[in-house]
């Protein structure tokens, strides 16, 4: 039977699909018999599916002046093979 | 991004193209901070965006496109640490004195002595509805080491595969994962803290 530290060490992997088949069934073999464990890998499920929102979108100011700085440069390149 | 969308980024929509910055820029500015500086990342990505957008027309839409736009910003990333003369291989890096994550929460059996909490929010939407937590994360992030930063950013922002980061910073599979796992680890117990006392 995996113990608890384990069971983290392999959550990564799990959500990922990335166990083999045998440690797979240990895993969810001791999550049926671990409130604990199953509550672990639940949030960090729905941890890992909040991350690639983390950081929030650019204000209309950084927007600006990244487009700001892609025209000016294009207008350098068309200007010096002009 | 539907095909439609798709299309019209490739023709050179502007608006769609401003779209792609403001969904984009901050988790690209992320990526390059633990790769280059912070003094450097946003030359980076300003970089970046001015190869993506002279390259979208032969965007395939193969992969996300916050994907492409990663590789072009660990291109642009490379780049100026040449130009630098700084190091441009990450093979150094190891995390072997960094501690486990979470090591203090259990037993010496290895059972759990303070598992995680109830957590009032704890669905991926209501997790990011707090801005309190929101600037814990961000400090955290901002204090971890540079390796298990980039890992995180690269995999769990950007949704890079490992293969693909391993390849782009020339370290070893079982490295990349220790690195994201300590960096996984960090993350969960700053949430896990917060639910139960609602400070960082």
């Amino acid at each position: 039977m995996l113990k608890c530290r384990e069971i983290v060490r392999d959550a990564d992997r799990l959500l990922a699909g990335d166990l083999s088949r045998p440690r797979k069934m240990a895993v969810r073999m001791h999550l049926m018999m671990c409130r604990h464990c199953r509550r672990y890998v639940r949030y960090l499920r729905a941890l890992l599916a909040a991350i690639p929102f983390m950081h929030g979108p650019a204000s209309d100011e950084e927007v600006s002046r990244v487009m700001d700085h892609i025209h000016d440069k294009r207008g350098e390149n068309s200007d010096s093979r002009g | 991004m539907n095909g439609e969308q798709l299309q019209r980024l490739r023709k050179g929509d502007p608006e769609l193209f401003a779209e792609l910055v403001r969904e984009h820029h901050h988790s690209l500015i992320a990526l390059a901070r633990p790769l280059v500086g912070p003094g450097d990342a946003e030359e980076v990505v300003q970089n970046a965006w001015l190869k993506a957008h002279g390259a979208i027309d032969r965007f395939e839409g193969r992969s996300a496109v916050r994907t492409w736009l990663s590789r072009i910003v660990l291109n642009e990333a490379k780049m100026l640490l040449r130009q630098r003369g700084r190091e441009v291989s990450f093979s150094h890096w190891d995390d072997s004195e960094s501690g486990e994550p979470l090591a203090d929460r259990f037993t010496d059996r290895g059972s759990w002595k303070k598992p995680p909490v109830r957590w009032h929010y704890d669905s991926p939407d209501s997790l990011l509805m707090s801005d309190e937590l929101a600037d814990c994360l961000t400090r955290l992030l901002h204090g971890m080491p540079v390796n298990q930063r980039a890992l995180f950013e690269l995999r769990d922002t950007l949704g890079l595969s490992f293969e693909e980061i391993c390849n782009e910073l020339g370290i070893s599979a079982s490295n990349a994962r220790v690195l994201l796992h300590r960096a996984r680890g960090q993350l969960f117990e700053l949430v896990d803290h917060y639910q139960e006392t609602g400070e960082c």
